[in-house]
């Protein structure tokens, strides 16, 4: 039977599984929109796992993500870690000398700094989207271009017009404006890419020394527009790895693989996830004035977690007497 | 008389000051209760739409006290604490801005405490608004004088190893709880109002100690120390808290035991739009600069909180197989 370390990175935009092996290569990584139903979207790529690995027996999990709390309590995580650990170590399993990692994902980008594959600094975008996976989408979707096919566009363009990329909203209505004086589509695209290069540089490199090898991964980086406009920005080689969409998901397999060592995994096994109905559910708690909006996931009736509590006490009740759950739900009411 | 306080802003430095004072005049003092969701939407609803959210949130506090029938709100007009020092601008016209947007709010007693000259300033104001009130001047600046002394009993809470909301609490004779050691030391910076409020920082100090980080702050710091760092700027910070900020901010950076400074600054801050990149540039420890705002998601800064941890743990594992410098001149070489 395969041995196998499953990494699950539940993001805004996709949801990605993979299977490494116990020599931590990648034996099949599966990429899934989530599209707004995380629960769903893993135990559809679950079940897609399966499929191409018909028997395997998993040492460990982990999960990242921002959806990383629901999914580890219906897979039953042995490592929860954020985003940035999980990518940063991706990243060093298969370039252990970068020393930058550019991650673009569908609603946040970071910016990794590693020395000697550790993290020594990083940033995050802060309120604002713009330049992300999930406008890139939206700004195809109304140009009517298969998003795979959105950095193509961009590299066919012979001279890139200057669009204004500091803000989502400006970004748009500059396209719109120079698609309506007449400009080329490809040469637009470009201009995009270039303005959203610009503007994470600005954003989120300030201050920071960008050294190479730079690895670029997240969805965003299947797109070669982009890829191009930081290459000539930076002057400088920017890696794409193979699996640039799954690295969290390795990243997080990887983790978990680190903290197993001989203890067994509290993987649920394949039974639980995929023949069970789970649900998410939601209330206010109205225990204090804090007013709480606390989730909690079900399958089949049966509550697996509570999320959102600040006190804790829903997600204690878990493990407490049924006297105090019942009380609980009568201050939700 | 019952005056109450709202628990907003400075009240995290001069509560006890505050209480001591009216006390002394025999007055009854309330306190609104620790910040929560109500209060800060009905804040958010009021106040001017361009305020930070810790100014929000005090309106919230002071509907608290409007609603509980208080004779009077103590909300003093803070232009400067210190000699050739300022507190923040939006500050001093607090009272103003109040009266104009609570309709019926009780009558605020709005001292002016401006000590950037001298204190005279300070003691006319007490003897006007002793006037105002009918008693005696001598009484009312006695009471204030004896007051101060509950900041210095205050500041040697926290000296402890406190932050000033544990040492607010312990000063009004309430147990704290004793923050476990962690294998991490953090220093955390930012304006007292944003780390003490859990609501408005969505609970920093604890979910760091959760953690497992350590966490200091400039009220456990000496003081002079703190002045002394912050004298290496080329230019005086005149901003009480900036400068204290600062002064913290390179004193912890040479200090062997914090592995990492975080700052919490609120969304249009402008003091610390420009305090945070001095600092950033200056030292060579890890640094994270946290915004915050009232919509500010928890997952956001959990998930930034928990990275930065992180980073620290790998990071001395390394140093630890390496036996090197931790801040060798290939890190930050800005």
């Amino acid at each position: 039977m395969q041995k196998i370390y499953l990494g699950v990175d539940v993001g805004s935009v996709s949801t990605n599984l993979v299977a490494l092996d116990t020599r931590l290569q990648v034996l099949e990584t599966v990429y899934l929109r989530t599209m707004g139903h995380p629960v769903k979207a893993t135990q559809e790529g679950f079940r897609e796992l399966q499929s191409r690995l018909p028997q395997f027996e998993v040492l460990g999990v982990g999960a990242t993500g921002s959806g990383r709390n629901l999914v580890a309590a219906m897979l039953g995580a042995d490592e929860v870690k954020n985003e940035i650990t999980a990518h940063a170590v991706g990243a060093a399993h298969f370039h252990p000398e970068v020393r930058t990692v550019f991650e673009i994902g569908g609603q946040d980008s970071k910016l990794i700094l590693l020395r000697d594959g550790v993290v020594i600094d990083f940033a995050m975008n802060t309120v604002c989207a713009a330049g992300t996976g999930s406008f890139l989408d939206q700004q195809a979707l109304r140009l009517g271009i298969p998003i795979e096919e959105f950095g193509h566009w961009a590299i066919r363009a012979r001279q890139p017009v200057r669009i204004a990329g500091r803000c989502g909203v400006f970004a748009e209505s500059d396209m719109i404006h120079k698609q309506q004086m007449g400009y080329p589509t490809e040469e637009i695209i470009a201009g995009l890419c270039e303005a959203l290069a610009r503007n994470y540089l600005n954003n989120l490199g300030k201050g920071k020394e960008i050294l190479p090898p730079v690895v670029f991964q997240g969805g965003v980086a299947a797109n070669l527009g982009l890829r191009r406009a930081f290459e000539k920005m930076l002057n400088m080689e920017i890696m794409v790895p193979e699996h640039y969409n799954v690295m969290g998901a390795i990243g997080a397999a990887l983790l978990a693989a680190e903290s197993m060592k001989d203890r067994p995994s509290s993987f649920r096994g394949a039974d639980f996830i995929l023949d069970g109905e789970f649900e998410t559910r939601s209330l206010e708690c109205n225990g204090c004035p804090n007013q709480c909006e606390v989730v909690s996931i079900h399958r089949q009736g049966q509550v697996l977690a509570y999320f959102g509590d600040r006190c804790r006490r829903w997600d204690a009740s878990l493990k407490s007497s049924k006297v105090v759950s019942r009380e609980l739900k009568k201050a939700a009411r | 008389m019952r005056v109450g306080i709202p628990r907003g802003l400075f009240f995290y430095h001069f509560y006890p000051q505050w209480k001591t004072f009216f006390n002394r005049l025999d007055w009854e003092v309330t306190t609104s209760p620790p910040t929560n969701k109500k209060m800060a939407g009905g804040g958010i609803l009021t106040a001017v739409s361009e305020a930070c959210f810790p100014v929000k949130v005090l309106y919230g506090h002071v509907l608290e006290l409007a609603g509980r029938g208080v004779d009077y709100i103590f909300m003093p007009r803070l232009v400067s604490i210190e000699q050739r020092s300022y507190i923040c601008p939006k500050f001093m016209g607090i009272p103003d801005m109040l009266r104009a947007q609570i309709p019926g709010i009780p009558p605020l007693i709005d001292l002016c405490i401006d000590v950037s000259r001298n204190e005279g300033n300070l003691y006319r104001e007490l003897d006007r608004w002793a006037k105002k009130m009918g008693l005696r001047p001598g009484r009312v600046r006695k009471a204030w004088n004896d007051s101060t002394r509950a900041t210095c009993e205050l500041e040697a809470i926290c000296r402890r190893g406190y932050t000033l909301g544990e040492g607010i609490a312990i000063w009004e004779g309430k147990t704290a709880v004793e923050p476990g050691p962690g294998d991490l030391t953090v220093g955390v910076l930012g304006h007292c109002y944003a780390l003490n409020d859990p609501l408005i920082s969505l609970g920093l100090f604890e979910r760091l100690r959760e953690m497992g980080a350590a966490v200091v702050t400039s009220e456990m710091l000496d003081p002079q120390k703190i002045e002394a760092a912050a004298a290496r700027l080329p230019k005086r910070v005149f901003w009480t808290v900036g400068r204290k900020m600062v002064g913290t901010a390179l004193m912890l950076d040479e200090d062997p035991e914090v592995d990492g400074l975080i700052y919490l600054t609120c969304f249009g801050c402008g003091p610390d739009s420009m305090i945070a990149r001095i600092i950033e540039h200056r030292v060579n420890k890890p640094f994270m600069l946290l915004t915050v705002d009232e919509h500010s998601g928890e997952a956001g800064v959990v998930t930034r909180l928990e990275a930065f941890c992180d980073m620290l743990r790998r990071k001395r594992r390394l140093e630890l197989a390496h036996n090197l410098s931790p801040y060798g001149e290939f890190l930050y070489s800005h």
